[in-house]
């Protein structure tokens, strides 16, 4: 009735109909009817036997390959925390609290294998929150960059303004950077550690500025840790650019150094080290550690053990689909399988 | 009768203060004096919202009443507390900020385009008569039209406001106005000035006054009288005197009325409300897993709160010296001063609320706006589906509510409207029973007569031997009393004849206008049988009658109302007889006629009736009776008194009419055939077989519906049918008892055999009311959910609600209503998703319902396709939502226990709010408008697969506590590969942060491109998109020196360790769910899984075979 058909085609889309001038009818295209050219992909046994096939072919050789190369890394670790205190004091805390006991401590490594230079020098801290939420917060990142800004301290407390002045570095990271020294000897030659470029490129650079020099630091009555030459500009103090990446698990190592020279199996080095840090009160322990370094990173079995336990559970997975298949194979896109095709019908 | 009596007391109470209170007073053409007391609304309209100045705390005000928000606010204001500030400023609200502002922008944007329209039509102009030049309308912004104006309205103007005719260029008082814009009609409306004031200049009619009632949303109602200056008689005023706001005045020069309502006091204002808003089933079960979400939250919460507790407990005596808790603030003067320390239970309570503010996207914010904005994109293709769109009506499919897209796919009780919904509702005259004769004969049919001047629009067959009866069988009775038949179908009705104008010799079309497509088909028939009505005004009608131009004087009409089930004209014929023309339902026409006058002619019809309804027709029984002057005198008395009457008028002219309605000699009666849509029967075949439960609800009698059931493949011949039709309560008991009892035996003879027969509970009107008013209603759902068809026939509109509602309330079963008329209504709104059918009845239902389509068949597509797509898809975009926050709030809570429980994220602030908002949020939004389980062809080829959606196979319990495992495992290994890889190395926050989060996000997108189904190009970029836009956020945020990350992101990719954790944290990730995966889809496979099996397979035959493709595209 409402159908008055006006008879103005210019060339329609062949419904039958004459093609109204003003026509709401939709216009066809394969987005708005939904038929855009799709894969559908369907995990059939092929598929998921080749995937799991091919993950296990891919990860046994890295897990051979990284696990190869984690035992290839020489790593001495020495605890010296414990050590390093005299028999005779039996707090710990006094000790390293009583500034006037020297602290020098010296001990002896053995090299277990040939070392390969550069070996890396890392001091490690277990149970130091260094990602606590109190410590973590506790800096001034424009503070270090820009020497007009010393003054943005209002992040850093409570290590952040003394008698009314700014500290630079200001916070609970920089007043806790670690102050113990290592000093190695090896066949009554001292091993030199070069101590340059142990940060981060990028830190030194962008960071931490050239013109910032440390003001007023470790002045209150708690000390921290290290003090900083005020004459050296921030982007040059390169212990506290490391102990500010903040480590992001409780045991962390930090680098230290480098030795440029090779060592070999049974060569013994003696280590004169300043136990200054005082990881005593919170029960932390402090190691120094000397290690190789691979692609990989250090001496970590993890990797290359993961990598190898999950292609063989791939393997195994393989196995035990193609197993499934076989026992229970089923055709697919079998329309007797539809639940109203399978029920027991009765006629 | 109780509504009758009540209305009539109101009315006699209220009779006498009459438009001094109830009333509004309006004084015609004095706008000042009618609005100085009370104040009127002005003609300005305003449907915008907001103004520049309340938008934002309008606008904030109305997005917070989400619960969610206000938690989301709740922890932004938590965190801007010092001891809890997790999170920076901004980074702590720009989250919700993000989701507020596009919110805000989207509804100021909608707003705008309020404002502009509402400008636009404020600042159209209107002629009104203005007080100082004589008679002369001067041009006026609508805005500035007030109650009271006299307007001039030309052919094809809009109307400024709802206006009491008082003048029309035609001499009788005729308007025809077209309420497309109000209701959606197209067909035009007659509306009359009264006589009294026709002729009168406007002028002169300053001083009168209109009494109307208040402004009300009612656009069919209007009740007013109108006192002219000096006279004492008030004229009464009806529905039929006004015209409303938003019409058109056509085929009439020009139209003279008074300003009654204005602005938003008009009907049509009054009628503006948006759609109703209803909430989806999904979203709805949604709640109850963000419930467990939360509990899961504040468990977390809690365990870090105790374990920090225990730590602080426990590492007490060394707080104070450790370098990284510094308990002391040594600089401030007091040196006993904790600094940020208030003993171990503060601490306690403040980790708690940190844990809260750290792990809050465990409740994703972003979730609702992506359900917004996948419901657009759902809405967008469904309108835009061609298979949606109607070319008969020219109409394409709307979404008018957006809230309950995923709904579709889940319904199992379609309830439908039978006129208009399965059937055409385009009537067409079939057969005739005229004094107990039959005119019914197939063979005498025989088309028309076409060569006379007029012709009618719709083309009518004529039965050879009726036609020759009343042209040459004057004298006899059975002549004339067909005469009399075809004369009462020809008057007694409310269509208006439009003849174009035109040279004089020429055929002629007449275009019938009316409300009722049955009056149509019969005004046609009986101008096919030389009866021609070619005139109507307000006092009269002309009628050709066998070439004869007879004028009839209109004296009376009773309309139909859905009380009496008839109307009634009141005819002075040319010979001065004065004739009643009764024409109604055969069950309300038999109680007023009078059986001892032609017993036998009484009971051949109702034979007759009975046959013609058993073949689907609609039948109406006409009847007749010649009033004495006296009987006349005393009617029209009562009815001049009764059609004043300002308050209770319904009632009253109702009383009036079944005064009069008694006594009648029966004529005979019709048979008007509604033919079904196409494509019904095969729609309603899919349905069932999509386990979907078609219920008919339907006015008609019982032996039509039953007899449309069979035809449209409702009913079929294998079906028990159980019929409960009781003109007593007690009968009807016995009736349900009977029914439940062999409900109850053939369940148990189907559970021996496994062959169910199936069974079909046909049930009328009375016997529903009855059942409902002695809270039988559990019986009656017993019989009813054993049934596999349910017609009910006979029901009033609210009773089509209560059928809906007994079955929303009883069961957990989705409920569809779909419907037409505006009877539909009441069904349509209650039932959980409601369709309106944009057909011939008008657009209430439209205007009512969620959906709106052409035709009933499109149902099929609507939930098989539509339906099912998107439920599955929205099911899966919330379980992956819960699961994507899930993930990312264990991999934090894991590293939390690595940090004193302090609550330090390794992983960036910004990168934990951006995560749920760029990081991830874009796949899902495109992979849940897009992806498509199974095709159109599949679906549609297999109903039962509509099945998923009504076992909620998409979105259960089961599927929330897997995916949340796997949320933990997979959190496992994103947080301790890496872990366990870095213990005891150089490795900083920052570095393993940045590795955290790409192995994270790279991991939530890979197990959403393991679920996904289809992929084209779009979804490719979206997904390996929002990889790569993750990596690039990376990449920026570490390129700020002043965060602590700077540059970590390059320095780490640097390395290989990196690239191998990344690697070994996404297989070991994905194995457990790919494993599931392939064990689900081949040892136990759903219907949906096969399907797809199906459809590949056919995929791959077609591409080798691209001929038998052709030819299938070509039948699809």
């Amino acid at each position: 009735m409402s159908s008055q058909a006006v008879g103005s085609s210019s060339g329609g889309s062949g419904d039958g109909d004459a093609p109204r001038r003003n026509s709401r009818k939709p216009k066809y295209s394969k987005f708005t009817q939904q038929e855009l050219p799709a894969c559908k992909p369907i995990l059939t046994p092929k598929w998921v036997i080749s995937v799991f096939l091919l993950v296990g072919i891919i990860f046994v050789p890295i897990g051979l390959v990284s696990l190869m190369a984690s035992r290839k890394v020489v790593e001495v670790v020495d605890r010296y925390d414990d050590a390093c205190v005299p028999d005779n004091m039996t707090d710990k805390l006094a000790y390293i609290q009583n500034s006037t006991i020297p602290k020098t401590c010296t001990r002896t490594l053995k090299v277990p294998k040939d070392m390969n230079s550069p070996i890396f020098v890392y001091y490690q801290l277990d149970n130091f929150y260094q990602n606590h939420r109190r410590y973590v917060k506790s800096r001034s990142d424009t503070q270090l960059r820009d020497a007009n800004k010393a003054n943005d301290t209002s992040t850093c407390d409570p290590e952040g303004m003394i008698n009314g002045t700014a500290i630079v570095p200001c916070g609970l990271i920089a007043w806790s950077i670690f102050n113990d020294t290592y000093a190695f000897v090896h066949n009554s030659k001292t091993l030199t550690v070069n101590k340059s470029d142990i940060s981060w490129k990028s830190d030194r650079e962008h960071k931490f500025g050239s013109n910032v020099f440390p003001k007023n630091f470790q002045k209150g009555a708690l000390i921290g840790g290290k003090a900083l030459d005020p004459n050296l500009p921030l982007s040059k103090q390169e212990d506290l650019i490391v102990w500010m990446r903040t480590a992001a698990l409780p045991t962390f190592r930090k680098l230290y150094g480098r030795i440029l020279v090779d060592l070999k199996q049974n060569d013994t080095i003696t280590v004169t080290l300043e136990n200054n840090y005082n990881t005593y009160s919170f029960g932390g322990k402090k190691k120094l550690v000397l290690s190789t370094s691979t692609w990989l990173g250090g001496k970590n079995d993890f990797l290359g053990l993961a990598y190898l336990t999950v292609g063989a559970l791939c393997f195994f997975l393989a196995f035990t689909f193609t197993l499934l298949y076989l026992i229970k194979p089923r055709k697919l896109g079998d329309s007797n399988y539809l639940s109203w095709n399978r029920s027991p019908a009765g006629r | 009768m109780a509504e009758d009596n009540g209305s009539s007391r109101h009315m006699s109470a209220s009779q006498k203060e009459l438009g001094d209170e109830d009333a509004r007073v309006v004084r015609v053409g004095d706008a000042e004096r009618t609005n100085e007391r009370l104040e009127y609304a002005g003609n300005a309209v305003r449907t915008a919202k907001y103004s520049p100045f309340t938008f934002l705390p309008r606008n904030l005000f109305e997005q917070f009443h989400r619960l969610a928000y206000v938690y989301f606010l709740v922890i932004a204001v938590l965190n801007q507390i010092h001891q809890l500030a997790v999170f920076g400023r901004g980074a702590s609200v720009m989250p919700l900020a993000f989701v507020l502002i596009v919110t805000a922008v989207k509804d100021a944007y909608e707003d705008w385009r309020r404002h502009r329209s509402d400008r636009a039509e404020n600042n159209r102009f209107a002629a009104v008569l203005s007080p100082d030049a004589a008679t002369q309308f001067s041009p006026t912004k609508w805005k500035h039209v007030r109650v009271g104006d006299v307007v001039r309205v030309t052919a094809d103007e809009s109307l400024p406001a709802d206006m009491v005719l008082i003048a029309t260029s035609d001499p009788t008082g005729v308007a025809y106005v077209q309420t497309l814009n109000l209701d959606g009609e197209s067909n035009l409306k007659t509306r009359y000035a009264k006589q009294e004031t026709l002729t009168t200049p406007p002028r002169q009619l300053t001083g009168a006054v209109i009494r109307c009632e208040r402004p009300n949303r009612n656009i069919y109602g209007f009740q007013a009288n109108l006192e002219l200056e000096g006279e004492s008689r008030r004229i009464p005023l009806g529905p039929s005197n006004i015209v409303l706001r938003g019409c058109e005045l056509k085929n009439t020069t020009w139209a003279i009325g008074v300003v009654v309502y204005a602005g938003r006091e008009t009907k049509a204002m009054l009628n503006n409300a948006g759609a109703p808003t209803k909430r989806s089933r999904l979203e709805r079960q949604m709640n109850r897993e963000t419930l467990f979400l939360s509990a899961i939250l504040i468990v977390l919460c809690m365990i870090v709160a105790a374990l920090s507790g225990v730590w602080l407990r426990t590492h007490h005596t060394e707080l104070e010296l450790a370098q990284f808790f510094h308990k002391k603030d040594y600089l401030s003067d007091d040196k006993n001063n904790n600094y940020n320390y208030y003993g171990i239970a503060a601490q306690i309570v403040f980790t708690f609320l940190m844990a809260v503010i750290v792990f809050q996207i465990m409740i994703p914010i972003s979730l609702y706006i992506s359900m917004e904005l996948v419901r657009l994109g759902q809405a967008y293709f469904m309108i835009r589906d061609t298979k949606l769109y109607d070319t008969s009506s020219d109409s394409r499919f709307q979404c008018r509510s957006l809230n309950i897209n995923e709904d579709l796919g889940q319904v199992k009780c379609v309830f439908s409207d039978k006129t208009g919904t399965l059937t055409q509702n385009k009537m067409e005259f079939r057969c005739a029973s005229i004094e107990g004769v039959d005119y019914s004969d197939i063979t005498r049919q025989q088309p028309a007569a076409t060569d006379r001047i007029l012709v009618t629009k719709m083309p009518v067959s004529v039965d050879s031997e009726l036609v020759e009866l009343l042209r040459d069988g004057g004298e006899t009775e059975q002549g004339r009393y067909a005469r009399e038949f075809f004369l009462a179908l020809a008057t007694c009705n409310t269509i208006v004849p439009m003849i174009p104008d035109g040279p004089e010799s020429e055929n002629k079309v007449i275009n019938y206008q009316g409300e009722s497509p049955d009056e149509q088909a019969l005004v046609s028939a009986a101008a096919a049988y030389g009866f021609v009505l070619v005139e109507r005004t307000s006092g009269h009608i002309v009628i050709d009658v066998l070439g004869e131009k007879q004028r009839f004087d209109v004296l009376g009409l009773h309309e139909f109302d859905s009380d009496r089930k008839r109307m009634s004209v009141i005819i002075g014929c040319p010979d001065k007889t004065v004739k009643l023309f009764v024409k109604g339902a055969d069950n309300s026409m038999f109680g007023v006629i009078d059986k001892t006058m032609n017993s036998d002619v009484v009971r051949a019809t109702e034979k007759h009736l009975h046959s013609y309804s058993s073949l689907g027709l609609r039948t109406l029984v006409i009847g007749m009776r010649e009033l004495s002057q006296a009987e006349f005198e005393q009617w029209q008395m009562a009815y001049e008194k009764a059609s004043t009457a300002l308050l209770g008028r319904g009632g009253l002219l109702r009383s009036v009419a079944a005064n009069i309605e008694r006594n009648l000699r029966l004529l005979g009666a019709s048979g008007i055939e509604d033919k079904l849509q196409d494509g019904v029967p095969e729609a309603i075949e899919k349905l069932r077989q999509a386990g979907i439960k078609v219920w008919v609800l339907t006015g008609d009698k019982q032996e039509t519906a039953i007899s449309i059931g069979y035809s449209c493949k409702l009913l079929t011949n294998e079906m028990t049918q159980i019929v409960i039709n009781s003109n007593s309560r007690d009968s009807c008991r016995k009736n349900l008892d009977d029914a439940i009892s062999m409900v109850n035996k053939l369940r148990s003879l189907s559970t021996d055999s496994q062959a169910r027969v199936p069974l079909a509970l046909i049930i009328d009107g009375n016997s529903l009311v009855y059942i409902f008013d002695t809270d039988r209603e559990d019986k009656l759902f017993e019989v009813a959910v054993a049934c596999d068809v349910v017609l009910c026939c006979r029901v009033a509109p609210l009773q089509k609600a209560g059928i809906v509602d007994l079955i929303k309330k009883r069961t957990s079963d989705m409920t569809l209503a779909i419907g037409d008329g505006a009877n539909d209504v009441s069904m349509i709104q209650m039932a959980d998703v409601g369709i309106g059918i944009s057909g011939q009845e008008g657009r209430q239902a439209v205007m009512a319902s969620d959906f709106a389509m052409g035709q009933f068949r499109f149902l099929v597509p609507l939930l098989l396709v539509h339906g099912h797509w998107n439920y599955q898809r929205m099911g899966y975009m919330i379980l992956y939502n819960f699961y994507r926050n899930a993930t990312f709030v264990f991999v934090l809570f894991w590293y939390v226990l690595y940090t004193g429980f302090t609550l330090t994220t390794a992983i960036t602030e910004w990168s934990s709010v951006l995560y749920s908002v760029i990081y991830t949020a874009v796949p899902t939004i495109i992979v849940a408008i897009l992806d498509k389980d199974l095709g159109r062809r599949t679906l549609l080829k297999y109903p039962q697969l509509y099945g998923a959606g009504q076992r909620e196979e998409s979105y259960n319990l089961r599927l929330f506590i897997i995916i949340m495992m796997d949320s933990i495992w997979q959190s496992l290994a994103v947080f301790f590969i890496p872990y366990l890889a870095y213990r005891k190395s150089t490795i900083d926050g920052g570095s393993l942060g940045d590795l955290w989060t790409l192995a994270v996000v790279i991991l939530v997108n890979i197990h959403l491109a393991m679920d996904v189904i289809r992929w084209n190009w779009i979804t490719h970029a979206a997904i390996w998109g929002s990889i790569v836009a993750t990596l690039i956020c990376v990449m920026v945020i570490d390129s700020i020196p002043i965060l602590p990350g700077f540059w970590a992101i390059y320095k780490v990719m640097g390395t290989g360790l990196f690239w191998a954790l990344l690697l070994a944290v996404i297989v070991v990730g994905m194995i457990p769910h790919f494993a599931a995966k392939a064990i689900r889809e081949h040892f136990i496979p759903n219907d949906i899984q096969i399907a797809r099996e199906m459809e590949k397979s056919q995929d791959s035959h077609d591409a080798t075979h691209p001929e038998v493709q052709l030819s299938t595209m070509a039948r699809a």
